[in-house]
């Protein structure tokens, strides 16, 4: 019996096994296609191709798998609506001197600090970590599971000269 | 208002766009819907929302189960949805209603096109034909169950049938539909979006169909039946004048003929030729999305009544202004005004004209108290005056006109709270009052003087008629079943109708004959109806391209009538003539190459009128499907087919639905 069964059940964990980061970078993808349709309501946004720099800390081991998550979706460059994200990895601890115009900031990284630089560039910042956006220190926080949820941070949204267009205000969350 | 103004305006806007930089204010339904994955509509509050947020019951069809649906109109695809009651009549005309109350000339059931209002006003009801659309341009359909006066003003009351079509400005649609089937079906239809240079997006529509009337097995004699013929063209243009402000002009042409049934139940022959434009200008402005539209109706309509030709005329001329806003993180806000105007000379005896003008303010608070709960407020105050001019016929009472000079003052209003319990978890809670206005036909645009061997009289309408006030309780439950990909959802419905309208009838006269008149019929509020009723629905889809969704709707309807009348012989015996039970069962495939639908509906026993009594029609169950294969070069052919059980199934009191099978070829671009 145990024989006859140990075949596709050893299938069953390598697939299942397989499928894990698979599901992850799915997510991943996800995430990115939001963030990139999002921003595409912004008045006076980005359009074509869009510099997309993803912050990561290299000491928070899952900082850096979101980053190489992220990396992989975008590839040689993203479609998502009117953008075309092109991405670049930034250690937080670069973000002042990145040329990115759009920051993707990962979990996990200090995102207090990272979000004062983000400012001080007037670079708008967008997480998959609601907290990002409710503390202050990311624009825009993004989610696509079990739902796509959209929060904006108002205030920190005016501080890098970001304005959404009414409609897209009127179907997302403020904070 | 004229539509010389309208048109000059619009081409003013057309040609300063030319010299103007481009952006977006409308509302862009197809990126929106891929952004949040799910539909987006502005019909429940006037305020863009996803469809799962909604504060009404509300269902959306969308483009792709339109093209799937192998339907060639649209009362057939509606009565896919939950809880929507249809009366096809015949080839070309079918009385759509929702959760009960559908009769012949529907006037519960407000619908329109890209807000603008299709509905007749005249007579209050929608002859479906006379819509300008082509099935292939329409993005989506919303359907708002229950009152929704407060946003749409009178006749917003059984529900809401909003039909959006693609936006030229961001969705670039081409189309090509040839299609032929049995009964001497035959179907042209073309469209193309055009941009000229950045700023300035058209899409110019146009087709054709005819089909044989179904064979008429009533015994009314055949010259009341007419092959159903339509054709229709229809422009939609979007100028971007500056980078926040948009002109969005939309012109509308139908050519129909068809058989019609009319509010006593009777068969017509009837032409119609329906023409609209309508200017809309957006501005996404620091004080909100300021809109501000205009847009006039016109309608002729010959057709007959007890067998005397009638030429309807209607005229609507509709102006609105309204500002959409958001105050801080969880307050938004709509404030607005509109004037309306709606006029129709007497028919069949002409001499007079009955018009009244509508002036409104509405406004809508949507309050999101925090993440899982939102609160929706929103009224409207109508005040109309109604007015006669011109001379009283022989036959009829010389009443005066003064006794047209009356005022009518409404408010309506459409409260909701959504609870979003859990991400997959929505609860949903509403109340609403709406009103049903009496039609022109109803106020005294109609006049019929009827002398026979066997019958003197004169119909007439009633310039003191009540309009009927609807108010409906609702609570409803969804929850996503991500384990098949879809979601369930109970609804329960409470609603009550106050002063309901009934139709006149020569077997009570409502006036007495006098030295210098006839007995005059007319319509009257005869009394109150309740029903009751629960909605269950749900929807599956699998990796594997299969999908399914079933519906199952019952409802109780009790009437209370004033004494002296009897609801039957006002036509209005809701409670016998709306069924019980009524359920869906779609079931579909696909795959890169073929897709399979079918589509199956029971509708419960009922009675209709005919011959001015009430008719038993047995519950009866309908089934069409379609098989189409994708082609090269954007092409598909389809076959399908519509009351497939049957060559000829009597599904109301009148001619048996045929059978009808098409084969459709068509190219996307």
């Amino acid at each position: 019996m145990f024989t006859r069964y140990a075949k596709p059940a050893f299938a069953v964990l390598c697939a299942a096994a397989l499928a894990l980061p698979a599901v992850a970078h799915a997510d991943a993808t996800k995430n990115l296609q939001v963030a990139g349709r999002a921003l595409t309501f912004l008045e006076g946004g980005p359009t074509g191709t869009t510099r997309m720099g993803v912050v990561f800390d290299p000491s928070k081991p899952a900082s850096v798998a979101e980053k190489n998550e992220v990396m992989a979706a975008i590839g040689a460059g993203y479609d998502a609506g009117a953008v075309k994200l092109v991405g670049t990895a930034v250690e937080a601890g670069a973000v002042a001197g990145s040329n990115a115009q759009v920051l993707f900031v990962t979990k996990g990284v200090n995102y207090a600090a990272v979000g004062a630089a983000a400012k001080g560039k007037k670079i708008i910042t967008i997480s998959s970590d609601a907290a990002c956006a409710n503390s202050g220190a990311c624009v825009m926080a993004v989610a696509t599971e079990p739902k796509v949820e959209i929060i904006v941070n108002r205030a920190t949204a005016s501080a890098v000269g970001a304005a959404f267009k009414a409609a897209f205000r009127m179907m997302i969350k403020e904070v | 208002m004229s539509k010389s103004f309208l048109f000059a305006g619009a081409a003013a806007g057309l040609a300063l766009a030319a010299a103007l930089p481009a952006s977006a204010q409308s509302i862009d339904y197809g990126s929106l819907e891929e952004l949040f994955n799910e539909p987006v509509t502005t019909s429940a509050t006037g305020s863009p929302q996803r469809a799962s947020q909604a504060p009404v019951d509300m269902d959306i069809i969308s483009a792709d189960e339109i093209r799937r649906s192998g339907a060639t109109d649209l009362p057939t695809i509606l009565s896919r949805v939950a809880g929507v009651d249809i009366q096809a009549w015949s080839a070309g005309h079918a009385d759509v209603g929702v959760r009960g109350y559908n009769q012949a000339r529907s006037a519960r059931l407000l619908v329109l096109v890209n807000g603008r209002q299709a509905y007749l006003d005249h007579y209050g009801y929608t002859a479906w034909s006379t819509l300008p659309v082509r099935l292939e341009e329409i993005r989506q359909i919303e359907v708002v169950k229950g009152p929704n006066s407060a946003l749409f003003g009178f006749n917003a009351v059984a529900g809401v049938v909003n039909i959006i079509t693609y936006n030229p400005k961001f969705d670039d649609e081409g189309f090509a539909t040839a299609r032929a089937g049995n009964g001497g079906y035959g179907e042209l239809a073309l469209g193309h979006t055009v941009k000229l240079g950045d700023r300035v997006s058209a899409r110019l529509t146009a087709g054709g169909s005819q089909q044989d009337e179904w064979d008429n097995n009533t015994g009314s004699a055949d010259r009341l039946f007419r092959d159903a013929e339509r054709v229709t063209a229809n422009i939609d243009a979007i100028a971007q004048l500056a980078d926040t402000v948009e002109l969005r002009v939309e012109g509308g042409y139908a050519n129909t003929q068809q058989t019609d049934i009319i509010s006593t139940y009777a068969y017509v022959p009837a032409k119609y030729l329906a023409h609209s434009v309508k200017g809309t200008l957006a501005w996404d402005s620091k004080f909100g999305l300021i809109q501000a539209s205009a847009y006039q109706n016109d309608l002729t309509v010959k057709t007959e009544i007890a067998a005397v030709p009638t030429l309807y005329e209607n005229t609507i001329r509709v102006f609105s202004l309204q500002n959409l806003f958001k105050v801080g993180a969880k307050h938004t806000f709509r404030v607005g005004v509109e004037q309306r105007n709606n006029e129709m000379p007497t028919a069949p005896v002409r001499g007079a004209t009955i018009s009244y003008d509508v002036a409104s303010v509405s406004g809508m608070w949507n309050w999101q108290v925090n993440d899982a709960l939102a609160l929706t407020a929103a009224a409207r105050y109508d005040s109309l005056e109604l007015k006669r001019e011109g001379v009283f016929p022989a036959g009829l009472p010389p009443l005066g006109n003064s006794l047209w000079d009356r005022s009518l003052e409404e408010t309506t209003y459409n409260l909701g709270a959504v609870w979003s319990a859990t991400p997959a978890d929505t609860f949903r809670a509403t109340y609403a009052r709406g009103v049903q206005l009496p039609t022109l036909v109803d106020l005294g645009g109609l006049q019929l003087v009827a002398v026979t061997p066997t019958f003197r009289g004169a119909f007439g309408g009633n310039p003191t008629l009540e309009p009927t006030v609807v108010t409906n309780v609702g609570l409803a439950y969804d929850r996503d079943m991500p384990q098949f990909g879809g979601k369930v959802g109970v609804r329960l419905f409470a609603q009550k109708s106050e002063d309901l309208k009934g139709q006149p009838n020569g077997a009570q006269a409502d006036l007495p004959a006098t030295p210098v008149s006839l007995p005059v019929y007319t319509f009257v509020n005869i009394g109150e109806s309740e029903l009751k009723g629960v909605e269950l629905t749900a929807e599956g889809r699998y990796a594997d391209g299969f999908h399914w969704s079933a519906n199952y709707v019952f409802t109780d309807v009790e009437e209370s009538i004033d004494a002296g009348y009897n609801a039957a012989t006002r036509y209005a015996a809701f409670a016998a003539t709306t069924p019980e039970h009524r359920a869906n069962l779609n079931i579909g495939w696909s795959n890169d190459q073929w897709s399979v639908d079918t589509f199956t509906r029971y509708e419960g026993d009922k009675a209709l009128y005919y011959n001015a009594a009430l008719q038993p029609v047995d519950g009866h169950m309908t089934f069409a499907g379609r098989v189409a294969r994708e082609l090269p070069y954007g092409m598909t052919l389809a076959l399908s087919g519509q009351n497939l059980l049957d060559d000829a199934q009597r599904q109301t009191s009148g001619l048996a639905a045929e059978r009808r099978v098409f084969m459709t070829l068509s190219k996307d671009w």
